[in-house]
């Protein structure tokens, strides 16, 4: 007889229950103590969202609320930039899909792909927020030009499209990538338009990527590879560039912006151009030539030793004053500006942090191969350390998002800044002032929360990829 | 790469010398920033000058021309930078407090996230997710709103007041405005007072030596606090009376307008909002930072002191906190910091710390530039003193592991 | 050798950051070379700082549109300009940043219920025009409180709103009288509003045209009845500014905001102003139909642009039934015994 198997035993909710409740003594006095109260704080919630908000001030204002003061009958082009982040979204998901599968694959390991639902299902919080929003729209009597239900449909329904990027074959997963890139600087210039200098950041992301991954195999020489590629490169550049000589469509530059779509753009906005600032920063403050560390070192310091709000000030009261006479810099970009310099400080330490969590074995391994300084940086230390950095990058970036509600305090009608405009109108002047502040709360909650739920996601699979 | 037999020839070209190009290298990242740098300051100079804005500090000894909120001490007479130090004032005080109320709640809440009970794991980790993830702008105005405007408080004339068993003095003055709580006032004989508490506390650091010395020779029970609890009191209770009882306690009282927290000590309502929501803004980071620290320590670790038949109370105060503390007080005092940078949202609650009086004193015609110039510094020594805790703390935290 | 290399390299930078340096755009309002109204007529567009939460003067309506008393004015100096009184862009300002944005030149014409004061046109760098609302500082306190006058109010919470002249005022008056009080300092009204109401302060100083409507909105909405103190204890002239140093612009600014006093005076209105058939040469001046041109920089017909695209001041006030009644306040015409009195457009 083989030993028999130890009972299981199944238990009764009441079991569970107690052991979950009323583990001993002073678990089962805190639980008295607490359930009551939270029952309590649950109905007075309840009683407060159900029965006793006045809601109108938000239903009426919900557009004001999105966009601000940005130009109602441009309001498709809100609708396309929807369209086209969503389309991104899903392309961008299904190429991180896809690539997993790639290095299960690589791995021998079994890959179960989750789908975009699942994403969807993480994401729940903004789910909930964007059904809040679907259901003010509903009773909204105003007219939008375009009905939301269509809009958030069609958001999906691209981003379901583009979810099917996993199934491109492997060879084409970098041409992912960069259709996501392409489509985000599409999606943001969808607004701010197609006129002067706004071919530089797309000609530049085409241009290194056509350098990049630019099929070489069939030459011989390495010059005659990189002949290629630089060509291939200033192609890429020359047609975006007639592209935008023809298409000449001016947008709404982001001085005209308001409403959460600000308040998302601007956060987005700094954290870009931070990023290359704040690596620059790491290097220089890691470099071994003591002039440079010692300017890097005294930038981040000082600048991590100001709350946001001074250096707002500076960029509100003095920045426009640093500039030459005439030179037109609107508060937003002002605003911007300081937001940015304020988040390259925190990006370098951050970027710093990943480049000391590399053991010296990389790098040495890249000196005994011969391998030059810069190459060693660029091929073997950036790539991993960026990687590890990306939760708290996502982390900063949620940061950044949160306080991007400071720009309140420097009049720039961001999301939270609605409300004023709000509360002086004649119908809501000083009326349901809770209910309109717990709107932008839960507004806010629900992107910050989806963002932390997706940054210790990616924290969880890199320590686990380590 | 060069070996030492190398000859004038056998150098590489200068172009390619490591060193030239290493000193090259700085000296044209010094060049540029000083460049840039010149050439934005020459433009503020230039732009200054041509629209004639003040570029002199002098303003600071002009009159500051407006109230204070809640500083009725306060001359609006004074001179700009004794305004200035009142906002340094408040501003420590809503950091200070913040701190305070940040490292208990933070503790309790980490602590709770790992509890065994699962209604108080499950609010933990609602209070945790709901207080990070909102803006602690909106929190401010949401705590200013809900507890003290549309709180249940009455108004200041019409104070709830909570007495003393068996007197008529004031434990407590509740309204939604400001807040009394009992207060000390001292008389001139107090010097002596703190002369002999000085000494008591030579005293009972000698007696804290000694219970070590002997605990660590003889190993029984050494009672450290206890003895030198007990010294402190004796310091105390001796100096009290030495000399002549210089303390008494003042009791809040309203004054007779009904307008005005006369005696005790007075916190008005933008005070507690912004250290409450800050208290708990910061208090939700603290509380994963503790959380983390905990599971960080090893499993080994619990499960010996299990061995040991510690009880629950002891394998968290001798065995698992004391390691867990080394790792969360570095990104704990971080949050510090963080807090005391938040307490600049001061404006949103009618709360006068350093952000909100240079706004006010700005837009009242004080030049911008030497304003926010001065209030960066100040903001910048608060920092520096806090990463100077930390880094002491963090060589005696070390001095310890090793 | 080394060091020429270096030095020239250095020269180079400098040539290049030099260059950055010149040939940034001049596209700005402020002192660029054409003048402030040259840099509106080519960007076709004026740049108007106004407030965007001041009922009656300027509010924000949930469809996005600027609307109030200080937004006309801006329309009106865009279709004096411009011919179109809807191609403004209107920049939202608090009040600490109102005069830096001038300044700066991010905006052509600041008309942002700004109080005109020695220290503003002085040290701000700022130059005031015609005064378009005559205004003073008041205060407001429940009925049923029984206060009358300010000694009434000796250390009682005061709430005003941050960064304006009226915190100046309410320090000074009281400093003056020796009465004691605290400020409560809001950032905006829909803040400060639900303070007063639920007793956080006593009493609500603000301008006499704000509390006005204040007081109309809390009574409308069943609230306490409310008593405006008589004391009017500032003097509050609101209206446009321009930066300091650009005579030609601010010249324009004020004869079209002053159009629609001159046109209120000679009975013109957005109705009958395109019909005029009589024969008042003033009139025909000011319509610019007998080719009369004063040379200002404006077109002839500015004074038929702004009154039919906008209306005469009396239309523009009426508009706003947030304000006080105009007929005989002191923003009445000077032949009704008002403070509107415009030189003689000839």
């Amino acid at each position: 007889m083989t030993a028999a198997s130890p009972p299981i035993h199944r238990e009764t909710w009441i079991e569970q229950v107690k052991k979950n409740l009323f583990r001993n003594w002073w678990s089962g006095l805190i639980t008295v103590v607490l359930l009551p109260t939270t029952g309590y704080l649950a109905y007075r919630a309840f009683k407060f969202f159900f029965i006793n908000g006045q809601w109108e001030a938000v239903q009426v204002n919900l557009t004001l609320f999105m966009q601000g003061t940005f130009a109602r009958d441009e309001q498709w082009r809100l609708i396309a930039q929807i369209l086209i982040f969503g389309l991104a979204f899903g392309v961008g998901l299904g190429t991180a899909s896809g690539a997993a599968h790639d290095r299960a694959d690589d791995a021998g390991l079994v890959f179960k792909r989750s789908s975009l639902a699942d994403t969807l299902k993480r994401m729940w919080s903004l789910v909930a927020f964007i059904a809040l929003l679907l259901f003010f729209a509903s009773t909204d009597e105003t007219g939008n030009l375009i009905n939301p239900y269509l809009v958030v449909a069609g958001g999906l329904g691209l981003s379901f499209v583009g979810y099917q990027a996993f199934r491109l074959p492997r060879r084409l997963r970098n041409l992912g990538w960069l259709l996501t890139m392409v489509l985000l600087v599409l999606g943001f210039q969808v607004v701010s338009g197609f006129d002067a200098e706004s071919w530089v950041p797309l000609s530049l992301i085409l241009g290194s990527a056509a350098y990049a991954s630019v099929p070489t195999e069939m030459f011989d020489t390495a010059a005659t590879r990189q002949a290629v590629k630089v060509l291939a490169a200033l192609g890429a550049v020359a047609v975006v560039f007639a592209i935008y000589r023809v298409v000449d469509a001016p947008g709404i530059g982001w001085d005209e912006w308001s409403g959460l779509h600000l308040t998302l753009m601007t956060s987005a906005i700094a954290i870009v151009l931070a990023f290359p600032l704040g690596l620059l920063l790491a290097l220089a403050r890691r470099s071994t030539l003591p002039a440079l560390r010692l300017m890097a070192t005294t930038y981040i310091e000082v600048i991590r030793g100001v709350p946001l709000i001074t250096l707002l000030f500076m960029g509100q009261f003095i920045l426009g004053f640093m500039v030459p006479a005439g030179t037109d810099l609107s508060d937003i970009t002002r605003a911007i500006a300081a937001m940015t310099l304020f988040t390259a400080a925190y990006v370098a330490e951050i970027v710093r942090g990943g480049l000391q969590s590399l053991p010296s074995g990389q790098t040495e391994a890249g000196q005994a191969l011969g391998l030059a300084p810069p190459t060693i940086m660029r091929r073997i230390v950036l790539p991993q350390a960026l990687r590890a950095v990306i939760p708290a990058m996502v982390g900063q970036f949620i940061s950044l998002f949160k306080d991007s509600s400071l720009l309140f305090i420097i009049g720039i009608t961001e999301f939270l800044r609605v409300r004023t405009l709000v509360h002086a109108q004649a119908a809501f002047r000083g009326v349901a002032i809770a209910e309109t502040l717990v709107f932008v709360a839960i507004g806010y909650w629900a992107f910050a929360f989806a963002m932390s739920r997706e940054s210790q996601r990616l924290e969880r699979r890199l320590r686990v990829s380590r | 790469m060069t070996t030492p037999q190398t000859t004038e020839q056998a150098r590489p070209p200068f172009w390619r010398d490591i060193r030239v190009i290493r000193v090259a290298g700085q000296i044209g990242a010094v060049v540029v920033v000083f460049l840039i740098l010149n050439w934005l300051i020459s433009n503020l100079i230039n732009n200054m000058n041509r629209l004639n804005i003040s570029t002199s500090f002098d303003y600071l000894f002009g009159p500051t021309n407006f109230q204070i909120p809640y500083d009725p001490q306060f001359n609006p007479r004074s001179p700009v930078w004794e305004m200035t130090l009142v906002g340094v004032k408040n501003t420590f005080l809503a950091g200070f407090f913040g701190i305070i109320l940040a490292s208990i709640v933070g503790l309790i809440v980490g602590i709770a996230r790992l509890s065994e009970n699962w209604l108080v794991a499950r609010l933990a980790t609602v209070y945790v997710e709901f207080f990070r993830n909102i803006p602690p702008l909106v929190l401010i105005i949401f705590f200013g709103f809900a507890v003290f405007t549309f709180g249940p408080f009455p108004i200041l004339s019409e104070s709830w007041e909570v007495k003393a068993p068996g007197s008529d003095d004031n434990l407590l003055l509740i309204n939604n405005d400001r807040w009394g709580v009992p207060g000390v006032t001292q008389d001139g004989s107090v010097a002596i007072f703190w002369a002999i508490l000085a000494v008591g506390i030579v005293a009972a650091v000698l007696v804290w030596r000694w219970r070590t010395r002997n605990f660590d020779r003889t190993g029984q029970p050494h009672h450290r606090v206890l003895w030198v609890l007990g010294v402190l009191i004796i310091a105390f209770l001796i100096g009290f009376f030495a000399s002549g009882q210089p303390f008494d306690m003042s009791w809040p009282a309203l004054s007779e307008n009904r307008r005005q927290v006369v005696g005790g000590f007075e916190v008005n309502w933008g005070f507690l909002s912004i250290t409450i929501a800050l208290g708990l803004y910061t208090a939700s980071h603290i509380g994963e930072i503790i959380r983390g620290s905990i599971l960080a320590v090893h499993g080994g670790q619990s499960e010996a002191a299990n061995a040991l038949a510690l009880s629950a109370f002891q394998r968290y105060r001798f065995v698992v906190l004391p390691q867990a503390m080394r790792i969360a007080v570095p990104p704990t005092i971080n949050q510090f910091l963080n807090l005391v940078k938040n307490t600049s949202l001061g404006t949103a609650v009618s709360f006068a710390e350093l952000t909100a009086l240079t706004k006010t004193s700005i837009g009242n015609g004080r030049p911008a530039f030497q304003s926010i110039v001065i209030m960066m510094g100040i903001y910048l020594a608060f920092s520096l003193i806090i990463s100077l805790i930390l880094n002491i703390v963090n060589r005696r935290l070390q001095l310890v592991s090793r | 050798m080394k060091r020429s290399k270096l030095l020239a390299a250095m020269a180079a930078l400098t040539l290049v950051l030099a260059a950055c340096t010149t040939d940034t755009g001049t596209n700005g309002g402020g002192d660029s070379d054409g003048g402030t109204l040259q840099a509106v007529l080519d960007r076709n567009e004026l740049n108007c700082g106004v407030n965007e939460s001041l009922p009656g003067f300027g509010v924000v309506d949930d469809q996005g549109n600027f609307s109030g008393f200080d937004i006309e004015f801006c329309r009106v100096v865009a279709a004096a300009v411009l011919g179109d009184a809807d191609a403004v862009s209107y920049k939202p300002l608090t009040a600490e940043q109102r005069f830096t944005a001038l300044q700066a030149g991010e905006i052509d014409l600041l008309i942002r219920n700004t109080t005109w004061t020695a220290t503003r046109d002085g040290q701000e760098g700022v130059h005031f025009l015609f005064t378009t609302f005559y205004d003073g500082q008041g205060m407001m306190v429940p009925a049923a409180s029984g206060h009358t006058t300010l000694e009434d109010l000796d250390g009682a919470n005061i709430c005003v709103l941050s960064g304006t002249t009226t915190e100046l005022n309410l320090t000074a008056v009281f400093n003056a009288r020796g009465i004691s009080f605290n400020p409560v300092v809001f950032e905006d009204n829909s803040q400060l509003r639900p303070a007063y109401e639920e007793g956080q302060c006593e009493a609500w100083t603000s301008d006499a045209s704000q509390l006005g409507s204040w007081k109309f909105t809390l009574e409308a909405e069943g609230g306490e009845e409310q008593l405006i103190m008589a004391e009017i204890f500032s003097k509050e002239p609101l209206g446009p500014a321009v930066a300091d140093g650009d005579t030609e612009w601010a010249q324009v600014v004020n004869w079209a905001v002053m159009a629609t006093v001159q046109a209120w005076e000679f009975g013109l209105n957005s109705g009958n102003i395109g019909s005029y058939d009589g024969t008042d040469p003033n009139i025909l001046n000011f319509l610019g139909t007998d080719n009369f041109n004063p040379s200002l920089g404006l077109p002839s017909d500015f004074a038929v642009q702004v009154v039919t695209q906008v209306g005469n001041y009396e239309e523009i006030y009426n508009q706003f039934a947030e304000l006080a009644p105009l007929a005989g306040s002191v923003n009445d015409l000077w032949s009704n015994g008002g403070l509107m009195y415009v030189p003689p457009y000839r």
